[in-house]
């Protein structure tokens, strides 16, 4: 489907993607997460990353996924800050995995399980990242507690997504 | 929907959680425990926790502060200035390698049941 969009077709269609992303981003941290541990997200955001993976490409991906950081970084006052270098580097390592996962192991992968990994990844990335910052590898015990909690946001944003796809097909939009 | 592959992938995932997360909620409650309070790595303070024992801590520079509440056998930050505030929305701790982390002002709390310093006060 990708060869016969016409570019401004695609510019469009990315910079929506970019707005509904940050728009994701922003609303999902005014959404207070039951367990406090420092960096978990819902991941709600990364539904848009993995939908650009498979509509265009990676390098789109991690375009939407760069300006989405920044302009969510600007709403939020957090720019150059540490949730803004938390968030950059999960978001672009999970991107990344995916994009990885999404070309060489689906099928037997799913888009659910490809979402699954992406959320995986993200938590444990940001939580490396945390314990670089406070130069404590202690943080690394909240592991498994976030391992436990991507599982499930992974699969909703999979989910999410296989019905996004869906739909955007039988409307004829891609 | 879900692949035989995914079906693996997430039982591997929560099997591997669930292990890892289980001895530590079975470490015995009667050892004596101590509050490490580190700052960019560094250990700045041990205390030891015991029944009728209270402090309050407070740690930080002139630009920025967490204060620190030990009462009796558990630990938490009641007050700091960082904006996200997760280290005062953990609450108290109690069991060990339970622990508060603070971002922002890169401020470990971590209970553990050896002390690395019995007398207190490292610098």
């Amino acid at each position: 489907m990708r060869n016969s969009m016409r570019p401004t077709r695609q510019t469009i269609l990315l910079a929506l993607f970019v707005a509904i992303a940050s728009a994701l981003h922003v609303a999902e941290s005014l959404i207070p997460v039951p367990i406090p541990v420092p960096g978990i997200k819902l991941g709600l955001a990364n539904i848009v990353s993995l939908a650009v993976i498979v509509m265009f490409n990676w390098q789109s991906a991690m375009l939407v996924v760069l300006v989405r950081i920044i302009i969510a970084a600007l709403f939020g006052g957090t720019f150059l800050g540490v949730t803004f270098a938390l968030s950059l580097s999960g978001a672009v390592l999970s991107t990344a995995v995916m994009a990885f996962v999404y070309k060489w192991w689906q099928p037997p992968f799913s888009l659910i399980g490809v979402s699954i990994i992406g959320a995986v990844t993200h938590n444990m990335v940001q939580i490396i990242a945390a314990a670089l910052l406070v130069s404590s590898m202690d943080l690394l015990w909240y592991m498994p507690y976030l391992v436990l909690f991507a599982v499930p946001m992974g699969m909703i944003t999979g989910i999410t997504l296989h019905y996004f796809l869906a739909k955007l097909t039988r409307l004829k939009l891609v | 929907m879900l692949t035989r592959a995914d079906k693996l992938l997430i039982a591997v995932l929560i099997f591997a959680a669930v292990c890892s997360i289980i001895p530590g909620l079975t470490s015995v409650a009667h050892e004596q425990l101590f509050a490490e309070i580190r700052v960019d790595g560094k250990l700045i303070r041990t205390v030891a926790l015991r029944q009728g024992y209270s402090e309050r801590i407070r740690i930080g520079t002139s630009q920025h502060y967490n204060e620190i509440e030990v009462a009796d056998k558990k630990v938490r930050v009641v007050d700091a200035d960082c904006p996200d505030q997760i280290c005062v929305k953990t609450g108290w701790i109690s069991l060990p390698s339970q622990q508060i982390v603070c971002l922002p002002w890169h401020v470990v709390i971590k209970l553990s049941a050896t002390s690395q310093n019995i007398d207190g006060i490292a610098r």
